[in-house]
Parts: C-alpha cells; sequence; structure tokens
C-alpha cells in the first residue's frame, strides 16, 4: 500500500487529458472514503504519511471554502458574552446577567406603550364625558301655554266615530283634518307669540 | 439612561392627558349650568311647515283616487292611495298614524271590491299592527276587517255545501271584528266626553 502510494505521487505526473488508470481510480475512491470518515468525525486508526498528508491538506481546503456554521445556542452564548465584556466589571462576572437583544428592545417599548393606552383612555373618557352631559330639560312658559289648536294632535276629536256606511270616505276626513290644521297653523304664523319659532 | 427618559416622557404624556380630561370635564359642567345643553321642553309639537306639507299631498293623494275610483279606474286609484302610506310625516306627529290607517282602510276597500281578499286582509293587519293607540281610525280599521270577512263568507258560500263551514267562521269573525270596532269607539267617546 505504501509501495503503491509512493508509487503514485512519485509517478510522472499524467497529460491533463489522459485517461485514469484503473488502479489510479481504485485508489482515488479510497481516498474519497477516507476523506468522508474523516469529515463525519470517524477517522481511521490507522493511514499512511502520504494519505494523512493529502487529508490534511482537504480539510483545509474544505474549512476555506465552507467556514463552519456555529449552533443558534452558541453564537447567541458567544455575542452574549462579548456584551458582558464589553459592559465591564459588574456583567463581565461569571454570575452576571445580560439582558437579551430583543427583551431589551421590548423595554424600550414598555413606557411608550403605556402611553399610548392611556392616551387612549383619556380620549375615552373625554367622549365619554362629552356623551353622557345631562340635557337639563327647562320648561318654557310660553310652549305651556300654546293654543291646542296651534298643536299636532290625534283627529279623533275632529273626526269623532266613523260609521260604517263612511269607513271608506277618508278623503273627505283628510279634508276635514287639512283644513282645521291649516287654521291652526296660519294662527300660529299669524300671531306674535307663534312667529317666534 | 435612556429607560429613564422614556419613563420620564410617558409619565409627563400620561400627566398632560389627565389634567386635560379633568378640565374638559369640568368646562362641560359649567356648559350645562350656562345652558349650552339645555333643550327647551315642549308639551307637544306645534303644526308646522312639514306636516302641513304632508297633510296636503295626502289630500292631493285621496282626490286624485276619488276621481280615478269615479271613472271606474279602481288599479289607479288603489295606486293612488297607496302612495299615502309612504308620504314622509314629521317624527311622532299623531295626525300621521290617523291618515295611514284611513288610507289603509280605503285601500282595503279598493282590494275587496277588486276581489283582492287576502291583499286587503293584509292591508287591514298591517294597520292595525302599526296603530300605537286606539283612535276612531283604528275602530275604521277594524269595520272594514269585518267588511273583508264578510265578503269572505260570500266566497265560501258560493263554493256550496264544502264552503258552509268556512262561511260560517267568516261571520263568526265579521262580527268580532265589529264588536271590537264598537268597543273602541265607545271608550274612545267615553274619554272625550271626560276631558275637557
Amino acid at each position: 500500500m505504501a509501495t503503491h502510494d509512493h508509487d503514485l505521487l512519485d509517478s510522472p505526473v499524467p497529460a491533463p487529458d489522459a485517461e485514469a488508470t484503473p488502479a489510479e481510480r481504485a485508489h482515488a475512491r479510497t481516498f474519497a472514503e477516507l476523506v468522508d470518515k474523516a469529515l463525519a468525525g470517524r477517522p481511521p486508526v490507522a493511514m499512511s504519511a502520504d494519505d494523512r498528508a493529502l487529508l490534511e491538506v482537504a480539510t483545509v481546503i474544505r474549512a476555506a471554502t465552507r467556514p463552519p456554521e456555529l449552533a443558534a445556542d452558541k453564537t447567541r452564548s458567544i455575542v452574549e458574552d462579548a456584551l458582558r465584556q464589553a459592559i465591564g466589571g459588574v456583567g463581565a462576572g461569571p454570575g452576571a446577567t445580560v439582558t437579551p437583544l430583543a427583551r431589551a428592545r421590548t423595554r424600550r417599548w414598555v413606557p411608550w406603550a403605556i402611553a399610548g393606552a392611556s392616551t387612549l383612555v383619556a380620549a375615552a373618557a373625554v367622549l365619554l364625558v362629552w356623551l353622557r352631559a345631562p340635557v337639563e330639560v327647562v320648561e318654557a312658559p310660553q310652549a305651556a301655554q300654546l293654543p291646542m289648536s296651534w298643536t299636532s294632535r290625534p283627529a279623533d276629536r275632529l273626526i269623532g266615530p266613523i260609521e260604517r256606511a263612511r269607513s271608506g270616505d277618508a278623503s273627505a276626513r283628510i279634508d276635514t283634518i287639512f283644513a282645521d290644521r291649516l287654521d291652526g297653523y296660519r294662527e300660529r304664523r299669524l300671531s306674535s307669540r307663534g312667529g317666534m319659532r | 439612561m435612556n429607560t429613564v427618559s422614556n419613563w420620564s416622557s410617558a409619565f409627563l404624556l400620561s400627566l398632560a392627558l389627565a389634567i386635560g380630561v379633568t378640565s374638559g370635564g369640568c368646562s362641560t359642567n359649567e356648559r350645562d349650568t350656562t345652558g349650552a345643553q339645555t333643550r327647551l321642553a315642549e308639551p307637544t309639537d306645534v303644526i308646522d311647515e312639514e306636516l302641513m306639507i304632508a297633510l296636503g299631498q295626502a289630500k292631493n293623494f285621496h282626490r286624485k283616487a276619488r276621481v280615478l275610483m269615479s271613472d271606474g279606474k279602481l288599479a289607479e286609484a288603489t295606486a293612488s292611495v297607496r302612495q299615502i302610506l309612504s308620504l314622509r310625516f314629521p317624527a311622532g306627529a299623531p295626525e300621521a298614524e290617523d291618515v295611514r290607517a284611513d288610507a289603509r282602510a280605503l285601500l282595503a276597500k279598493l282590494l275587496v271590491s277588486q276581489g283582492e281578499l287576502d291583499e286587503a286582509m293584509r292591508t287591514v293587519q298591517e294597520g292595525l299592527a302599526q296603530s300605537q293607540r286606539e283612535s276612531f281610525f283604528v275602530a275604521n280599521l277594524h269595520t272594514v276587517q269585518g267588511e273583508i270577512h264578510e265578503a269572505r263568507a260570500l266566497q265560501a258560500e258560493a263554493e256550496g255545501e264544502a264552503g258552509k263551514a268556512t262561511a260560517a267562521e267568516e261571520r263568526r269573525l265579521a262580527i268580532a271584528a265589529y264588536d271590537r270596532s264598537i268597543q273602541i269607539n265607545e271608550r274612545l267617546q267615553k274619554r272625550l266626553l271626560e276631558e275637557p
């Protein structure tokens, strides 16, 4: 195996378009499996010096092309640790707590939320006071003394009981009602008291 | 420091609003005493232009219907009377209820004369349902209701032996309707005599 690897690395460089030999293909497959195992955290216990050198190069290339991603908890822990150090002294101790950024933002809005709610309550109170303002009814002396003929009222007294024979004579009845109310309306309009309204 | 500033601003804003509300409430009370919210009490509404216009229109529709009836144009007369029901009277005017009840009574009679007994009965029942008080016009509606029951009895009799029971029931209902009319008239006359 060592001889084979030695032969592979020491042999002359093949032409770019040269077909891979079966031995080269087999070695490439074996090395690919080795790289996969190493990335999966299961490197073989023993390997040749050449394979180890190639594996290190492969690992460096992978790390350069694809930076490792940290877990969310790890990231948060690092950021909060950095903040704790930035605050200095008090927060930097092991028992110190740092308020998460999201909670800090919420706290900044709380006073304004309370102020907004107070504004709404105050506006509602103003409306309530305005709408529920008691209407004071003041008796107007001149209104109480209005003649009956000036007022809108049932026509029973004017028309009287309607006989069955005249039950369809609504035209005559509306004439009577109209004439009576017109008299009252004219009186009110011509009167000095009625003219006030 | 920034949070303290926020809390202070919010507190000042709330305080200003509270003062505003308090002063607003005080000024409202002052306004009440000065009479800006005062409404003059009126024992009843006076006869105004709106009422006279509505009564004038009702009168004209009745006249038109009368002319159409004299020409035998019952359908057109019916349409004219129907228009009285959609006239706009001042809110709460007692004349409105009286005029509408009287128009419904005439409308029902016109429908009876055209053989539309069910429609006539519906018209009367709507008038009775909408009445707010007893009146001679409501009593008249009961009278017309009795007439419709009589017309139904005649119709049932025309069917022969099969309609006899129906005719008897309709006559019974007609008598009940006339009785209601009579009772209302009696109560109203008594009340009018007692009033000054």
